[in-house]
């Protein structure tokens, strides 16, 4: 379990902000682990049928989390708005990174991302944002190829045209993009 | 390419598996689109939002083996007493049912018997309030046999010589 458990609680913390939720996640991950020990067969690695174990888990949890039906502009913080504003004059992308606007924007993640399905926050972070291929994830939740395409297209819609929404807020935002694709 | 919307382009692929090839025709589509602009605007800022969420991690606490085999421990108990618990609701059915068996059996053999035995100087304490003629009286029209004068005067002498 001190072997893998850093490597649990990192899978769990890319769906869970929550350090109560990613414990909890990484905790259930594991007593699984042990009450299920005896139908791991040694055919695959013990990090693949973990990694499994805790796709499945995180899902779980997922599903039974409240989920917002809509990220309104209104829900926005300051610091959020902001960094919208910032996003959109290109200011906050490769220059001025600084870790509280990393928190801030993963922070604006978490809640655009509590709009989508939980299947497809699962799909969308492990391809978009992991960078791990359809194969990879069909190979963690044990989906169908097209279902995980599938899942992907339509979670990368949804968050697309949540941020829209959000961008859409300032009539003079397309001015904004053209000045920041011209200094670019 | 360049008259060609790119948002189904964009929402089939991630955005960093986009080729050099894909990425030209998305700027020179961009140049005269707004929506598409916008569209690939956004799906820049998802992609964005999402890694910096995936770089975030957190390490567990150094208590968190010690928790696990904690929780592990409770919820093996907890499967042990589910599986013995049909066991003792059988035993204790049948422990309830042999208590009722013997409380039966207790009230039959002491309480019922001691009511008879209750009831005995019940009888002749009644029988004592009828004087001896009325006995014998009694008893010869029950045996439909007549008692003789020699049979009702010895016992009334009887009587009275106890007395």
């Amino acid at each position: 379990m001190r072997r893998y458990s850093p490597r649990v609680f990192r899978f769990a913390s890319k769906f869970f902000r929550q350090r109560s939720l990613v414990e909890e996640a990484a905790q259930e991950v594991f007593l699984k682990a042990f009450t299920e020990l005896g139908s791991f067969e040694g055919r695959g690695s013990m990090e693949g049928w973990l990694t499994r174990i805790t796709t499945n888990t995180c899902l779980n949890l997922l599903r039974s989390a409240k989920r917002r039906p809509e990220l309104t502009v209104s829900d926005l913080t300051e610091d959020e708005t902001n960094w919208l504003d910032n996003k959109l004059t290109a200011a906050a992308t490769e220059q001025h990174q600084s870790s509280e606007r990393s928190l801030v924007a993963s922070d604006l993640a978490a809640r655009v991302l509590q709009t989508l399905t939980p299947d497809d926050q699962l799909v969308i972070t492990l391809i978009d944002g992991e960078e791990a291929s359809v194969k990879d994830v069909v190979k963690m939740t044990g989906w169908s190829e097209s279902k995980v395409k599938v899942h992907a297209f339509r979670a990368r819609r949804r968050m697309r045209k949540a941020i829209e929404k959000l961008l859409i807020r300032e009539p003079g935002w397309n001015k904004s993009l053209a000045s920041s694709r011209s200094s670019e | 390419m360049r008259n060609e919307h790119i948002i189904n382009l964009i929402e089939n692929t991630p955005l960093a598996s986009l080729s050099h090839d894909d990425l030209v025709a998305i700027q020179a589509h961009t140049e005269q689109c707004s929506d598409c602009l916008r569209a690939f605007q956004a799906a820049q800022i998802s992609v964005f939002l999402l890694k910096e969420r995936a770089a975030e991690q957190l390490e567990p606490s150094p208590f968190f083996n010690t928790r696990v085999l904690a929780a592990l421990r409770e919820r093996q108990t907890a499967n042990q007493s589910w599986t013995w618990s049909p066991l003792w609701r059988a035993a204790g059915a049948l422990a309830s049912s042999m208590v009722a068996t013997v409380a039966t059996l207790a009230v039959l053999t002491f309480i019922i018997p001691g009511n008879q035995v209750a009831s005995g100087p019940q009888i002749s304490s009644l029988s004592n309030s009828y004087s001896a003629e009325e006995v014998l009286l009694n008893q010869s029209e029950q045996l439909s046999e007549p008692a003789s004068d020699a049979q009702v005067l010895n016992t009334i002498y009887e009587e009275e010589a106890v007395r």
